[in-house]
């Protein structure tokens, strides 16, 4: 399709020519160039209408062509609400529109308006709930009939990640404000990174007329962007948006597919300001814009934007457009000048000498539309009474543009953000900076500054500040110049309502300007109730050009100054941002033992627990119960092996390193000899049990100390917590991954370690239970610990975890004339709950004491002082509540209990399953309980209730459930 | 030593922790110290020196390292003949191409040269005895990190998208040392540049060598980094630029 809308060069900045790029909107190809946006491309084409409205599927266009209205939303094919007017457009692309019935351009829902009247602001909150569930018939409707877009499930995530940037200064905004901002910081030694959200430099530069010759800016944007270009101090981030400001000056920026955390000594907020609307009926037509839009579509994008305009002026940017929109080859038909009399600067003496018709006092009573409201076709309007309403004689001019230029509005959130404040100020009309946190600065239109050279002297006064603020010698201050130009930038009251409505105040959400007057007189009557009630401000702009005049029309209905009625919280993010920015390239670091790829050779399901993988069996996914038998099997018959590498070592050595443990456990180390292992028991100062583990000690002033899986870490810190207040003379290292460890159990594991150990005596005699010796296993440096926590004959074989591997083999092989298997964590758990051991954190919890979890022997009475002592002691002479005890179903085909089915008396909860299993062993199922302290006897019954509400019953059996007397593990 | 192409390193009792990976991607190894170091990847030594100088990472695991830590550490490692700088986070070059890198008042590691003689960390331990170092304890370094390099000018910018510490190298000096979260893992990065161009010592939990790879191979892909072996890292060092 031509381009009839195309304007020569030197328009469009930002298009390269020589690149068509061709790509289709509802399933209409058109053509555009590389660099067109898709509204912009659509406008070249002569396709304004964009989208349907939220409520009542009005057609929208452009409005801003800066990404900061709704009305541009459209559909890509693996994402919903798209920006139209920042989007690239890429070959092929296929854009379609969203919320509409039928088509795009007749929209069966646009009856909705209709109906407008009978749906005033708020009124879903007095309608769909009577009678009593009416509001399941109407939920489906409504539904239905909102949200916008459609998310394509099927989906896959793209790839997106983050980065970190470094900066002493970084200024946000590539205008003349930002780029004379970084340049004088950079001047003064600073590193600075300059964020800016266009795909080139110069901000206002690059679109709008300053002077009466736009000569001054085009030069002035070429010269800026090429000084900074050129300064080595400077890094430009392009395209890219600064979402948010969080504290000490973090700067989220979102940049294609990545997401920069920049951290800045200083931040420069050069954001700019926002035009905004005007409010009169049907200001919502496509070919209704700002002023700013046609300026942008004109000379970023070389489009013409219509062919006759009518130009809604109260400030001198309002002839400012005129003079380019007469450039570009359309109609000025009139400049509607809100103002008793025209402009005096340059610009309007520049359009008033071109021979434009300026209708000085005027207002617009409507903008009329064509058939099905698709583009503006004509405005009307008339001379203001003394209460600024339109209400003289009414003429009609007819148009296909109508340009608003009617005020600003300081685009502030990272102001915000960053604990700064705004308040109204009724001699500019605008929101001003009142305070600014430290290290953040501002500068330009966001700080009130219109006029050029006082816009260029803040950004240098803040790009100083910045560097000094930065710790670098920025020189002499400078006076940023004040602006008089401010005080007409803006309309206070640009509205002229209209009785029969569609006289938008907020283009998201289509309320128009009785919803706001009827929602404050309803009591909602300060901007966050309003807010909320109306919802203005709440749709995808989030109330860029809504706020503003939402709070002027709350405080005239209510006869208060603007600012008491408050102002907004803006929250991050700034723009729209994706879930995959935040999400990003996500880090989940996974700890895998040296032996991790021999458990996957061998045909192992691997388990998380905790950072790390284990082998939960070694088998089919579909074999788990008969491959954990056959492991279970093997270790009771003959001899298996199990990676044990992420039970964790801490050393602690020195001195007082037998004192240290005797006041971190609950157990006596003082007199452990060298050569024994002892049982470990950490409990908190509430007295409750943490961890568990073995403490091996290999000299007087060393102990080798294991814990659970995923409790080290804490073990760890808690070590070094106590020991900074203690101050002992100790040593308390973390050695869990300089040290891999393998478990080899079964009445034939001696057998199979001599195949491979030469130098420790492995006799009963000589290497006797729970003995610790140091030597070579198959050649690797050693620690072997005769401990048995499946209750068979077993060795844990500790090795540097660069030989694991080589030992894992080693022991494999060594063992395969005697059956030898790998068994995984779900064999161990079964062989060990046999035994009757206990795990900590499946079978204690948060509240769970030595003496309730049956620990009573491990916590030594006589010693003075261990962590957690005193609680022990107070719940000991308390008396338990409940006491773990071990149990088997009297009704041995009764199904195996899960963890945590409660065990009940009636309707009263007196404890729970921690672990059960039917034990082919043992020919019955055992399993470990919570009962109340009067069940714990062995022979006491107790219920217990299963899945389904079923109650079967358990009986207490003295532990443990297999050998007895020790005499496996012992041999 | 044996034939490089015959040197398989699940052959040795020593092994690096991501041999498999080194493994899949080509590598070559060479033997040093009993342990199986990839020396190539395959390519011509004009290539991966190419690829080390813009942007590459090496495993150095099997390389030799030991760490003292305790009250007495820095004056024990000291009277046994180590350099070691007077503030911590700094790493000093050893006399025989080690570097000492000082962690914290009571903590330093000593890692092996290049040429990977070993010498000095062994020397540590056979002189170190419980009973006869006092407030000084070793740590098995060699069992619980990992031992990466990434070397070249697109280090940092790699470096930025896994860890928050600024180690550009204006920021990040010669024998600066970060004991910071690279990629959710806790490391130690050392900066010791080869003949002029900027490298980095990264080690870390063991454990988690090959989900370390995996993170600096996934960053470093956009500038076009690949593995090196310690053949290229060698040249780098003998010539400075």
């Amino acid at each position: 399709m031509a381009q009839d809308n195309r304007l020569p060069p030197p328009h469009g900045l930002l298009i390269d020519r020589d690149k068509p790029v061709s790509f289709t909107f509802e399933g209409r190809r058109y053509e555009g160039f590389a660099g067109d946006t898709i509204a912009s491309a659509l406008a070249a084409n002569g396709r304004w209408v964009l989208s349907r409205s939220f409520k009542y599927h009005r057609p929208r266009g452009v409005l801003t062509m800066a990404g900061q209205d709704g009305n541009s939303l459209v559909q890509l094919p693996g994402e919903p609400n798209v920006l139209a007017d920042r989007e690239p457009i890429a070959p092929d692309m296929a854009v379609t529109g969203q919320n509409y019935r039928g088509s795009l351009d007749r929209d069966r829902a646009s009856v909705l308006g209709w109906f407008g009247k009978f749906m005033p602001v708020g009124f879903y909150y007095k309608a769909f709930y009577k009678p009593g569930n009416a509001f399941k018939f109407w939920e489906r409707i409504i539904r239905a009939m909102t949200g916008l877009g459609r998310v394509d499930l099927t989906a896959r995530p793209g790839y997106c990640d983050k980065a970190y940037g470094f900066c002493d200064v970084a200024v946000v905004g590539g205008g003349p404000a930002g780029m004379s901002a970084a340049l004088q910081a950079a001047e003064a030694g600073a590193e600075v990174i300059l964020v800016d959200e266009n795909p080139a430099l110069g901000g206002s530069l690059a679109y709008a007329r300053f002077d009466g010759d736009r000569g001054r800016a085009d030069a002035l944007r070429a010269d800026l962007a090429a000084q900074v270009a050129a300064h080595p101090g400077i890094t430009v981030y392009a395209d890219a948006v600064a979402q948010a400001l969080f504290a000490d000056n973090w700067l989220p920026v979102a940049r294609g597919n990545r997401m920069y955390r920049i951290r800045a000594r200083a931040v420069v907020a050069a954001t700019g300001s926002m035009e905004q609307h005007a409010v009169f009926r049907n200001n919502d037509l496509p070919g209704v814009m700002m002023g700013s839009a046609a300026q942008r579509l004109i000379r970023l994008y070389g489009v013409k934007p219509g062919s006759r305009a009518v130009v809604v002026a109260a400030n001198d940017d309002g002839y400012g457009v005129a003079l380019d929109l007469a450039e570009a080859g359309v109609d000025i038909a009139a400049i509607v000048e809100l103002r008793g009399k025209p402009g005096t600067g340059p610009m309007a003496s520049a359009a008033v000498a071109s021979g434009f018709r300026v209708l000085p006092g005027h207002g617009v009573k409507e903008a009329r539309a064509s058939r099905g409201h698709r583009h503006v076709t004509g405005i009307a309007v008339a001379p203001l009474d003394g209460d600024g309403k339109p209400t003289g004689p009414e003429e009609r001019i007819a148009c296909d543009l109508v340009c608003m230029s009617t005020g600003h509005a300081p685009n502030a959130p990272l102001i915000y953000h960053g604990g700064g404040a705004l308040a109204y100020d009724g001699e500019t009309a605008m929101f001003a900076i009142k305070s600014l946190p430290d290290h953040l600065f501002a500068a330009g239109s966001v700080n009130g500054r219109f006029n050029l050279d006082a816009v260029l002297a803040d950004g240098r006064h803040a790009g100083r500040a910045a560097a000094r603020d930065a710790g670098l010698d920025a020189g002499a201050d400078s006076e940023a110049l004040a602006d008089r130009e401010a005080a007409n930038q803006s309309h206070a009251f640009p509205m002229f309502p209209h009785p029969g409505g569609k006289d938008f105040v907020d283009f998201d959400e289509d309320l128009q300007y009785a919803d706001i007057v009827h929602a404050t007189l309803e009591g909602y009557d300060d901007i966050q109730l309003l807010k909320r009630y109306s919802t203005v401000g709440m749709g995808p702009s989030q109330g860029r050009h809504s706020a503003v005049a939402a709070v002027r029309i709350a405080a005239k209905a209510t006869g208060r100054p603007v600012n008491a009625v408050g102002t907004t919280t803006t929250r991050p993010p700034v723009g729209p941002l994706k879930f995959s920015h935040l999400a990003g390239r996500a880090f989940e670091p996974v700890r895998r033992t040296p032996m991790h790829h021999r458990h996957l050779e061998a045909g192992a399901q691997m388990m998380v627990a905790g950072p790390w993988m284990r082998p939960a069996w070694y088998g089919a996914p579909a074999e788990r119960d008969t491959a954990i038998r056959r492991e279970v099997r093997s270790v009771r018959e003959n001899v298996g092996l199990i990676d044990v590498s992420t039970l964790s070592g801490l050393e602690i050595r020195g001195p007082d390193a037998a004192a240290f443990m005797d006041r971190m456990y609950t157990f006596a180390y003082r007199k452990q000899p060298v050569g024994r292992a002892r049982y470990v028991l950490m409990t908190d100062e509430t007295g409750v049990v943490i961890d568990d583990g073995v403490a091996c000690r290999f000299h007087d002033r060393h102990y080798y100390v294991t814990a659970t899986t995923g409790g080290v870490d804490g073990v760890y810190r808690t070590m070094l917590w106590h020991n900074a207040q203690w101050r002992l003379d100790v040593d308390v290292t973390n050695a869990t991954a300089a040290w891999c460890g393998v478990n080899l159990a079964g009445p034939k594991s001696r057998a199979v370690l001599q195949r491979v150990c030469r130098d420790i005596d492995l006799s009963p005699g000589g290497f006797p239970y729970m003995g610790v010796r140091m030597g070579r296993v198959a050649d690797i440096p050693c620690r072997v610990l005769r401990v048995g926590f499946v209750g068979e004959l077993g060795y844990e074989i500790h090795a540097p975890a660069d030989h694991g591997e080589a030992l894992w083999d080693a022991l494999l092989e060594a063992g395969r004339d005697f059956g030898n298997v790998p068994f995984g964590v779900e064999a161990q758990r079964l062989l060990r709950l046999e035994k009757g051991h206990i795990i900590v954190g499946q079978d204690t919890d948060g509240v769970a004491t030595p003496h309730e979890a049956g620990l009573d022997w491990a916590v030594a009475g006589t010693k003075p002082y261990y962590v957690g002592k005193r609680a022990t002691l107070i719940q000991k002479q308390a008396g338990i509540t409940r006491r773990l005890v071990g149990f088997t179903t009297i009704d041995p085909n009764a199904p195996v209990p899960e963890e945590c089915h409660l065990v009940v008396r009636g309707a009263e909860i007196l404890g729970r399953v921690t672990s059960a299993c039917r034990s082919e062993t043992l020919g019955k199922v055992v399993g470990l309980a919570y009962v109340a302290p009067g069940q714990a006897e062995p022979g006491s019954r107790f219920d217990i209730k299963i899945q389904g509400g079923r109650i079967i019953e358990g009986e207490v059996v003295p532990l443990p459930f297999y050998d007895p007397g020790n005499r496996r593990q012992e041999m | 030593m044996a034939d490089a192409s015959t040197i398989r390193p699940a052959d040795r009792p020593r092994r690096s922790y991501l041999y498999r990976v080194l493994e899949a991607g080509g590598a070559n190894f060479m033997e040093i110290n009993g342990a199986a170091v990839a020396s190539d990847f395959g390519g011509t030594a004009g290539d991966e020196l190419a690829t080390a100088r813009g942007m590459a990472i090496a495993d150095l695991s099997p390389l030799s390292r030991i760490g003292c830590k305790g009250s007495g550490a820095l004056d024990w490692a000291r009277a046994h003949g180590v350099t070691i700088g007077g503030s911590n986070n700094t790493a000093h070059l050893q006399p025989g191409g080690e570097l000492a890198a000082r962690l914290a008042d009571t903590e330093v590691v000593v890692l092996d040269g290049l040429k990977g003689t070993g010498a000095l960390p062994h020397r540590i331990e056979t002189e170190w005895s419980l009973d006869g170092a006092d407030g000084c304890y070793l740590v098995n370094r060699q069992g619980a990190n990992f031992w990466f390099m990434a070397t070249g000018a697109h280090a940092p910018e790699m470096f930025a998208k896994i860890c928050a510490v600024d180690l550009r190298q204006a920021k990040f000096p010669a024998g600066a040392i970060a004991q910071t979260p690279v990629a959710r893992t806790n490391c130690i990065v050392i900066r010791a540049d080869l003949g002029g161009v900027p490298a980095w010592h990264l080690l870390g939990d063991s454990a988690s060598a090959e989900y370390q790879w995996g993170c600096l191979a996934d960053a470093m892909g956009e500038f076009g980094g690949r593995p090196v072996g310690i053949d290229a890292l060698r040249r780098l060092g003998a010539r400075p630029e």
